[in-house]
């Protein structure tokens, strides 16, 4: 059977804005969750799904880690999410946030669709792939370079290719690369890798894949596309010849727009306490934006449910309030 | 064999539901050195079966050589999705994977109400003094492709002056070659300008825009250095 994928694209032209109890920022499995929860609370809410929503986990070619699911595509699993929220009237809006600021006891949202007065605010915009800065890499973008194996892996189908980490998002996606290219490298910069003992595991028994250890990306050459890497290793620096170069080096949180709203730390994540809270009573946040450790879809998930929990506790002490 | 799921077609019957006008779907396929034809002759019969507002038309480009060519229909399979008064948006290639529901939102604007531009996007295409063909390169395993996807179709259904065309780049590797493509979704105006990656609506249009003003008259220009 073909693999055909149901959801439809969005659209925030029709959105109008206007009050609401609780605005949702984000489309990954947080904001999902906490959707999911803030339907089945009854709270009035709207959630700003981006222009591309799924998240991360969209991103992710298998997810294999997620409780009682054994195995299952990363776009699979967040379209399961986004239709469990919707089978539970989750309002979305196809729309990224583009500044909050707080009116009273409210936050001022500005999205690039519409303008909302919210009562409450979930951030959950998640995390972009880092860029590493190096010589080529943008002038390589979209030619040789990608951030997406997911996406771009059958364009390097009997090519040579390099996966820049050590983190479980690099190893998960050379084996995936694996699937389609001659030969595979990944480098990285310490003598292990930080990834799941059983993904470091399966790329050190693949015949077609090696590690430069203790080693970092210095710059990608070519012309029309890429054509090697240089590398600066223990034995000294090394041009490598490879066709594409697949960067997954850290992930930088999307929390400029909320700079001013909340206290953020110096890596961009935002501060939280109690796993939801900020430093602002009505702002909650949850899955990769925040500062909590293990950046997983289990994670987010559970940070989303509780976000919305906090959020509904809040509006009923206002209900509390008024009788 | 049926290549939507029980599932995939009550989700999909379940959207038609929502269509208020008929929306004429016309399938290129041919039997002769196209592989990929019959599924997606198979997919496009299933979801036609799936409401009577979708109208579906199966043409072989080899006996209607003449209707293939006003359509611009020079490779298959290829899918026109029209309200009935603009043919302007075409799928090339199998739709499977992400490519499906890029038809599907398709098949939804043009059979539904809803303004799905906003309006500066409506003004840009209002003031257009040139054509523009919007080609989109995507695959079916990439997430991003959607949004780049529907965004040219959106721009052609509203306007006289747009053709756009997705194209599944694994499906037609010439043309990804001819275009340097490598990663997905890539999209290319009028072979010259050029965006890496999905941009949101206001981003494109308003970096299309500028580019189409300032960038030198000859040459690839890429639209990240018109943000």
């Amino acid at each position: 059977m073909i693999e055909l994928r149901t959801g439809l694209v969005g659209s925030g032209a029709g959105s109008a804005g206007g009050e609401t109890d609780l605005l949702i920022a984000g489309g990954g499995p947080a904001a999902l969750a906490a959707a999911l929860y803030a339907s089945r609370y009854g709270i009035s809410h709207v959630v700003a799904e981006s222009w591309q929503p799924g998240g991360q986990a969209a991103l992710t070619a298998r997810i294999e880690n997620y409780p009682g699911i054994e195995s299952i595509t990363g776009g699979d699993l967040a379209a399961a999410l986004r239709r469990h929220a919707a089978a539970w009237g989750a309002s979305f809006e196809a729309s990224s946030v583009v500044s909050a600021k707080p009116s009273g006891n409210r936050i001022e949202v500005v999205t690039d669709a519409a303008s909302w007065s919210a009562r409450t605010l979930i951030v959950a915009t998640g995390a972009a792939p880092s860029r590493l800065g190096v010589p080529g890499e943008e002038e390589f973008y979209g030619r040789g370079v990608s951030y997406c194996a997911t996406c771009d892996a059958p364009f390097f189908r009997g090519k040579t290719v390099m996966v820049v980490g050590g983190g479980d998002s690099a190893v998960k996606e050379a084996l995936h690369l694996a699937g389609f290219a001659d030969r595979l490298y990944v480098v990285h910069r310490r003598d292990r890798l930080r990834a799941e003992p059983l993904l470091v595991e399966k790329l050190l028994g693949c015949d077609r894949c090696s590690v430069y250890w203790s080693s970092t990306l210095l710059e990608i050459r070519g012309s029309d596309g890429v054509e090697s890497v240089l590398l600066r290793t223990p034995g000294g620096e090394a041009e490598v010849p490879v066709d594409g170069v697949f960067m997954y080096v850290g992930r930088t949180p999307a929390t400029a727009p909320f700079r001013d709203l909340i206290d953020l730390n110096p890596d961009g994540t935002v501060r939280t306490h109690d796993v939801v809270h900020t430093s602002r009573e009505n702002v909650f946040a949850a899955g990769d934006v925040t500062d909590n450790e293990l950046r997983q879809v289990v994670t987010a998930v559970s940070d989303g449910a509780r976000a919305a929990a906090a959020a509904f506790e809040l509006l009923q002490r206002d209900e509390g309030g008024k009788g | 064999m049926a290549l939507l799921s029980d599932s995939d077609s009550h989700e999909v019957k379940k959207l038609f539901d929502g269509l208020t006008r008929d929306v004429r779907v016309v399938v290129y396929t041919q039997k002769l050195q196209c592989p990929s034809c019959s599924d997606t002759e198979t997919i496009l019969r299933e979801l036609g079966a799936l409401s009577e507002r979708l109208k579906v038309s199966f043409v072989n480009p080899l006996t209607d050589e003449a209707l293939a060519e006003a359509d611009g229909i020079d490779r298959v399979p290829a899918i026109l999705v029209s309200d009935g008064t603009h043919s302007r948006v075409r799928f090339f290639g199998t739709p499977s994977g992400y490519e499906f529901s890029s038809l599907l939102t398709c098949i939804m604007d043009a059979g539904g109400d809803s303004q799905v531009l906003s309006a500066p996007t409506i003004e840009f295409l209002d003031a257009l003094g040139t054509d523009l063909d919007i080609d989109v390169f995507v695959t079916p395993t990439c997430p991003h492709c959607p949004s780049a996807a529907v965004l040219a179709s959106r721009m052609a259904a509203a306007s006289d002056r747009v053709v756009a065309s997705v194209i599944e780049a694994n499906e037609f590797p010439e043309l990804s070659r001819k275009h340097a493509v490598q990663g997905v979704p890539r999209t290319v105006v009028n072979e010259r300008f050029f965006a890496e990656g999905s941009m949101p609506e206001a981003m494109f249009v308003s970096a299309l825009s500028r580019a189409m003003r300032e960038a030198p008259a000859e040459g690839r220009v890429d639209l990240s250095d018109y943000l």
